[in-house]
């Protein structure tokens, strides 16, 4: 492997990288959001149930 | 360079290991720990000349606030325009590399207002937000979101179009405009605490 192909493959590698870090963040807040806002509107029905039944 | 030692996935690992050390930290005893021994810095906050100044002038703090709200108001249109053409929704007509650049730039101006001015705010109320959990909230969004902007998003944005996956550039898109949204919902929530 020539020094031009050897470059190109590295620069595959970083792009790989940088899109499987991109996928793993994007999943994790992405399910820690639906988490956090699924908790609250239950918290709210619950609220509102007690307050009207 | 130091980071090649992770191998060719360094990124990758690093964001693993970022999250995995903010789950163990939020689940674990630290938290509690690390959360008691802040105290003293927050009480120094409050004897400092911004502390003073913030809790003793109304209108400076009112007028600092009045930026930080300004500055909320254009990272959030420069997050919405930025990730709205990423979507195709907005200024579609406009090539996408040069909206995210000029973006960016009004995100890093509106970053360093939001920062600075936040500070100033922070001194003067240091002690009532240290007890707030909403605060704490909204320092792990903001933390979130500046490392998901710089570290993961960017790298990625500022490569030639159709190199990066297109669906991965929409969900990174979503994701930044959920960030942004829960760090300026915890922020205003802030306000209504306490």
């Amino acid at each position: 492997m020539n020094e031009r192909e050897q470059g190109e493959a590295r620069e595959k590698a970083k792009l790989v990288d940088e899109q499987l870090a991109a996928l793993i963040a994007c999943g994790s807040v992405a399910i820690f959001f639906v988490w956090y806002w699924i908790g609250q509107i239950q918290s709210v029905i619950e609220l509102l149930r007690l307050a009207y039944g | 360079m130091p980071t090649s030692l992770l191998g060719p996935y360094t990124r990758t690992i690093l964001v693993a290991a970022v999250l995995a050390v903010t789950l163990g930290f939020a689940l674990s005893g630290a938290r509690g720990e690390v959360h008691g021994g802040l105290l003293p810095f927050f009480e120094w906050l409050e004897t400092t000349w911004l502390g003073y100044v913030g809790k003793t002038w109304g209108a400076a703090f009112a007028t600092i606030q009045a930026f930080h709200l300004l500055g909320l108001a254009l990272l959030g249109g420069a997050v919405l325009v930025a990730e709205g053409r990423i979507l195709g929704v907005v200024l579609t007509e406009v090539e996408q590399g040069l909206i995210i650049s000029r973006c960016n730039a009004v995100f890093n101006i509106a970053m360093a207002t939001l920062v600075a001015t936040g500070i100033f705010m922070a001194c003067g109320v240091a002690v009532k937000i240290y007890y707030l959990p909403v605060y704490w909230y909204k320092m792990l969004a903001l933390g979130a979101g500046a490392g998901f902007h710089y570290l993961v998003r960017q790298p990625l944005v500022e490569r030639a179009p159709g190199e990066v996956n297109p669906w991965l550039l929409k969900l990174m898109a979503v994701v930044s405009i959920m960030v942004w949204f829960t760090v300026a919902a915890t922020g205003r929530w802030i306000g209504f605490s306490g």
